[in-house]
């Protein structure tokens, strides 16, 4: 699962071409009722392979996730329908409301990081013309790369000893040479080290995302602003940053929703440890759900993640609806 | 862009290079040490960068291994993925945006429906259906749920939307029907959104991790990110091997970005950045 999914992304996308004027249509009186329902078998036909399996593997778990949730349901099969007791049960869990503690966490380092770190490495990416396309592969290359592989990528640069970091960190002399940090046995470092790993391989959309808003804006206003005597800096703060609002509350929404879905990098890095200080909603679910068989429980649990994910989704697109008008 | 050069300017593109390298460290550095001798010296974090250099640890990851098998498992599954992707995808758009049928509006909200539903919320449930249709462990259970994405159907539908209508008409006044057009006509035209949606298609199920973990049960239908941490933990040891096979699942990927860097960043602004 990456911090920005194309799916989120899309949610946009959906939008814009919702708000496509409708074609215009053929006055309907002339045309035979014939005709109308050999177009509708065509378009029928058409859709057919795309609408089965979307039925099948999208919406249908939907309705499948709440019979489940109302059940004591197993690998094996459903036990009976128990009614509203695994909700209960959730409010009920400490370790639900840790795991969610966790993830609004995880939400509120990684978030403003990752903003700060993206408008940066766009503006010099924007900005350095004669080395914008190495610039920009760079730091979009991490994105391509599978959870498993940053992870251990992660796992070993980070380990004491034998890792790239205490050694680098030796080096250049920010740490005594005997300090030697665990970067995965206390919360604190553990979470340092879930944020970086996370900014370092997600950066690369987000600064897309601000690469297309830098570029769109244009550059007689820099020249006013010039012209007036602002200085670099303060053009960057009264014009560059101002004018790409609707790109950071993009940004930060999607970024949001995609923290509040976190589970590859936590489960591969820090397994959710230590003791449970890292365990993200959706690890909590997987070991709920596939390590412990108590799917009803852990469906319960994903209306949770849902609604919350639901109310992030609704604010997004009435920010990218303002934006159209 | 002023293109003169300034103190200041030098200063920040010197700035750029070095953060954009600095980025890139951990690649280079798991690149580095694939490509070095198993056991050899690591004391000094420039050692890596340094010769000697073999390429023997590529054959031995593959053969060695499982590593084989799941790098195949990948590959099929990306390649029947995309494949069936833009098979099924463009259909739906083309019926949606140029068939004129009642229900149209219908059918095109009902399926961007499923932007609203985060595959991690429902994976308990998916996991429920796709056991129940005894997909579980098969590649049918590993491509069937990826295939119809509401995201590629909203981005074709846009696309074949606004082609010229006066194209499909002049075919319909020729006599041909839909799947004439669709065919010989708007298939051809959308070539370039189509080779965008697959690259990300292909990607995507390449790099999918949550669902091959959940879905698949013998290392034999693992792909390459649900077996490589097996792999990992196996040579706890000597991290020279999981760095080879890392370099064996991502390298594909980064050789696919450097040659279709420009329809990755537009699928990127397709997806929902533009305004």
């Amino acid at each position: 699962m990456k911090l920005l999914n194309r799916r989120e992304l899309a949610i946009a996308g959906a939008r814009q071409a919702q708000r496509r004027p409708a074609r215009r249509r053929r006055p309907q009186s002339h045309q035979t009722t014939s005709r109308n329902r050999r177009e509708l078998t065509t378009a029928l036909v058409f859709m057919a392979p795309f609408l089965l399996l979307y039925t099948v593997f999208t919406i249908w778990p939907v309705f499948q996730a709440m019979w489940v949730s109302l059940s004591k349901w197993s690998l094996t099969g459903s036990q009976g329908f128990v009614g509203l007791a695994n909700y209960a049960k959730a409010l009920d869990d400490k370790y639900f409301w840790a795991a969610l503690g966790n993830t609004v966490k995880f939400t509120i380092i990684t978030v403003p990081t990752m903003m700060v770190v993206a408008v940066l490495v766009a503006l010099l990416a924007n900005r350095a013309s004669r080395v914008r396309a190495f610039a920009r592969s760079a730091f979009y290359i991490p994105s391509v790369l599978t959870v498993s592989v940053i992870s251990y990528i992660s796992r070993f640069m980070a380990s004491p000893h034998t890792g790239f970091i205490n050694h680098f960190l030796h080096d250049i002399g920010l740490l005594p040479a005997d300090v030697e940090p665990q970067w995965l046995l206390g919360p604190r470092l553990a979470w340092v080290t879930l944020a970086g790993t996370t900014v370092w391989w997600t950066i690369g959309f987000a600064m897309l995302l601000y690469l297309a808003a830098l570029q769109e804006i244009p550059d007689d206003v820099y020249e006013a602003a010039s012209i007036d005597g602002a200085s670099k800096g303060r053009q960057l703060f009264s014009i560059t940053l101002p004018l790409m609002s609707r790109t950071h509350w993009l940004v930060f929404l999607l970024q949001v929703i995609a923290c509040f879905k976190v589970f590859g990098q936590v489960q591969l890095i820090t397994g959710g440890g230590p003791a449970g200080s890292t365990t993200s909603l959706v690890l909590y679910i997987y070991q709920t759900g596939f390590g412990k068989d108590n799917l009803g429980y852990a469906s319960a649990m994903s209306f949770a993640l849902f609604l919350i994910l639901l109310v992030f989704s609704l604010l997004q697109l009435r920010v990218q609806t303002r934006s159209e008008k | 862009m002023k293109k003169r050069l300034t103190p200041g300017g030098v200063l920040l593109t010197f700035a750029t290079v070095v953060l954009a390298v600095t980025f890139l460290v951990p690649v280079l550095w798991s690149l580095a040490v694939s490509l070095h001798h198993e056991g050899q010296t690591m004391s000094n974090v420039f050692d890596w960068f340094l010769p000697p250099y073999t390429l023997e640890n590529y054959p031995t990851v593959l053969l060695r291994s499982g590593v084989w098998v799941w790098f195949v498992n990948s590959l099929i599954i990306a390649i029947v993925s995309t494949a069936l992707t833009l098979l099924v995808t463009p259909m739906a758009a083309y019926a949606v945006a140029r068939i004129k049928f009642k229900g149209a509006t219908f059918f095109y909200i009902f399926m961007i429906l499923g932007l609203m539903v985060p595959g991690e919320a429902t994976i308990t449930s998916l996991f429920v259906t796709a056991n129940w249709m005894h997909l579980i462990n098969t590649y049918a259970g590993l491509i069937l749920p990826g295939i119809a994405a509401s995201m590629n159907f909203i981005i074709i539908t846009a696309f074949i939307k606004q082609l010229p209508n006066e194209l499909t008409e002049a075919a319909t006044v020729d006599g041909a029907g839909h799947w004439r057009i669709y065919w010989s006509l708007v298939l051809p035209l959308s070539k370039t959104i189509l080779l965008t949606v697959g690259i990300l298609t292909f990607t995507g199920s390449w790099n999918n991790y949550l669902w091959p973990l959940l879905a698949t049960m013998t290392a034999d239908m693992f792909t390459l990110p649900i077996g490589i941490p097996t792999f990992a933990s196996t040579y706890t040891v000597d991290y020279v091997l999981p760095m080879t096979a890392n370099m064996v699942a991502s390298l594909p990927m980064i050789v696919l970005f450097v040659i279709f860097q420009r329809y990755i960043v537009k699928g990127v602004s397709l997806t929902g950045i533009k305004g």
